[in-house]
């Protein structure tokens, strides 16, 4: 090795995050050699606490450092809707527009049996489950509009139709402010299926 | 449409070579294994992204090099278009007029070409895999939308194929699952089997009269598409949906004992009638040729129709394979307004203006001159 141990260490560590590779990673080591102790610290802080204090809320299961999360308790937020998403970060996206004021579930998944991935395994059971009180009047589904997305959403509203709730899903075609010409050929073509009466 | 000027690196056993053509007829001629064949597959490759000959894209890599790339530029009807294609081990880039294309479903069909090849002669005769093949890559070539299509379809068939092996195996039992990914199937099996329909009715009426020139008017040649559940082209989408929901219901208890997907557009046939006898099983070898001939011609003639231009007709060692009779059909036919490329190992016995007027290229290890 061209490094002391200790380096080479945190060269390791820094190429274990997602689109880092060692050039980059040698160069944040050495970054973090010429940083203050106390920044340092901190960093190394943030990171265990990160992973250490950060859990799933267990009624929506969104990322959170409290039980259940700031969504789910904020009273002042329509419990009458439910929007069932992939990933955490999607609920950072939608909450970003600023114009959802219900609630969410986060699956963590999609199915897909190539993955080996059902049902069962991604956070369906609890939604179901959350869904027995009468308070929610409508699901809408948000899952990634490809084919697993497309499926799991079509699963859901499969297990939904007896209990008589509203189940929606989020359209889907151009980009608002975009240029039709620049569209491709197939989100065109899906914008049109999608068309309207006005 | 013609091709210009193509230019080749590392492909096969050209580790450089830039090409001008004429935009009539272009005969290649060379002894075996001088790399004629590989002349046509890479045009065939630049407009298709993939090979007639291989599945396999690193076999297009010269030996020991890292990547290959062909460049052509192409002269359409109101524009003179650059067309990269890069092949590394890693996948395939592609440039339109020096731009990235992100689809490769988007790329395909900027320039369009008709290969005829000894293989082609087994369309009639051979599995039922060619001729699905030959039916996506042509329908590909005027529709994005089926190529995309198309993909959705294989990703929730594989999707379905898994399921039901978990089915199979007892490791799932949810057949609300299989019923999604049913719904999914369906949706999409209609759609390609609707523009199969379309391509099918299209291709049916150039080769019809073509057919029936070639066997001086004695024959008369049906193409028929005969989908999985007997649906039929005059059905509405709610009929059609119907028919398949029906019978994959039917088949349900097969499929999860077998744990794969049974009917659908990956299992369905095309099939050739000349004079109301189905020729696969009934034809003669003439008969078969005939048939095959008829389909590559119509086939230019219905991307002409439907992209307002002829496309690159590319003909591999399939001169020797026709009769002269045959062969001047096919000579007469494409005279003066297709630009094609013949590969050959000699132009002798050949007799024709077409030919005859035909810029000629020499091939030889790898290295191109042209002798006329």
């Amino acid at each position: 090795m061209y490094y002391p141990e200790p380096i080479t260490k945190l060269i390791d560590s820094f190429m274990k995050l997602p689109g880092i590779g060692p050039k980059t990673a040698a160069r944040l080591a050495f970054f973090v050699l010429n940083m203050k102790e106390d920044d340092v610290l901190g960093f190394a802080k943030a990171l265990v606490n990160a992973k250490r204090d950060l859990g799933y809320c267990s009624v929506c299961g969104h990322i959170t450092d409290q039980d259940p999360c700031s969504i789910c308790k904020d009273e002042r937020r329509d419990r009458s809707i439910i929007c069932v998403v992939q990933d955490p970060k999607d609920v950072i996206a939608m909450e970003k527009m600023k114009e959802y004021n219900g609630l969410y579930h986060v699956l963590h998944g999609a199915i897909s049996p190539m993955e080996g991935i059902g049902p069962e395994d991604i956070n369906v059971p609890d939604l179901i489950k959350r869904l027995q009180d009468e308070t929610v009047k409508e699901v809408i589904l948000a899952t990634n509009p490809n084919i697993e997305g497309e499926a799991t959403a079509m699963y859901i509203s499969r297990l939904l139709k007896p209990s008589g709730i509203r189940t929606t899903r989020i359209a889907h075609g151009l980009p608002v402010g975009g240029d039709l010409e620049y569209a491709d050929e197939v989100t065109l073509s899906k914008a049109i299926e999608g068309r309207r009466e006005l | 449409m013609h091709i210009e000027q193509l230019a080749l690196e590392n492909y096969r056993n050209y580790e450089s070579l830039l090409v001008e053509f004429d935009n009539t007829v272009n005969v290649v001629i060379g002894e075996n294994a001088q790399g004629k064949t590989n002349i046509i597959e890479s045009i065939y490759v630049l407009a298709m992204a993939k090979s007639h000959r291989t599945s396999n894209d690193k076999d297009l890599i010269r030996w020991e090099a890292e990547y290959a790339k062909i460049k052509g530029r192409v002269q359409k009807k109101h524009q003179s278009l650059p067309i990269e294609l890069v092949i590394s081990k890693k996948g395939k880039k592609a440039k339109i007029n020096h731009l990235e294309q992100t689809r490769l479903s988007q790329y395909i069909g900027n320039m369009n070409v008709v290969m005829f090849a000894p293989e082609d002669l087994t369309l009639v005769k051979g599995s039922p895999q060619v001729r699905r093949r030959f039916i996506d890559m042509e329908i590909g070539q005027v529709s994005p939308v089926y190529l995309h299509d198309l993909s959705l379809y294989h990703k929730v068939l594989q999707q379905r194929n898994h399921y039901l092996k978990q089915l199979q195996t007892k490791r799932a039992s949810d057949f609300t699952v299989l019923d999604v990914l049913t719904e999914q199937l369906v949706e999409l099996a209609m759609k390609v089997m609707k523009k199969r329909f379309e391509f099918i009715r299209l291709l049916q009426k150039w080769a019809g009269p073509l057919h029936s020139g070639i066997s001086r008017g004695i024959e008369t040649l049906a193409i028929v598409y005969e989908p999985a559940a007997g649906i039929t082209e005059e059905q509405s989408d709610e009929q059609i949906r119907l028919a398949l929901f029906a019978a994959y219901q039917k088949g349900r208890t097969r499929e999860v004992d077998r744990g794969v997907t049974l009917t659908g557009p990956h299992r369905d046939d095309l099939l050739f009638y000349v004079n109301g006898k189905n020729i696969q099983t009934f034809g003669s070898q003439g008969q078969q040729r005939t048939t095959a001939l008829a389909v590559k011609l119509a086939e230019i003639e219905l991307i002409q129709s439907e992209i307002g231009e002829y496309p690159i007709l590319l003909l591999d060692d399939v001169l020797s394979e026709l009769d002269d009779y045959r062969q001047s059909h096919l000579l007469n036919t494409i005279h003066g307004k297709v630009q094609t490329f013949v590969t050959t190992t000699n132009t002798d016995g050949i007799e024709h203006d077409t030919l005859n007027a035909a810029s000629a290229y020499s091939v030889t290890a790898g290295a191109i001159t042209q002798i006329k």
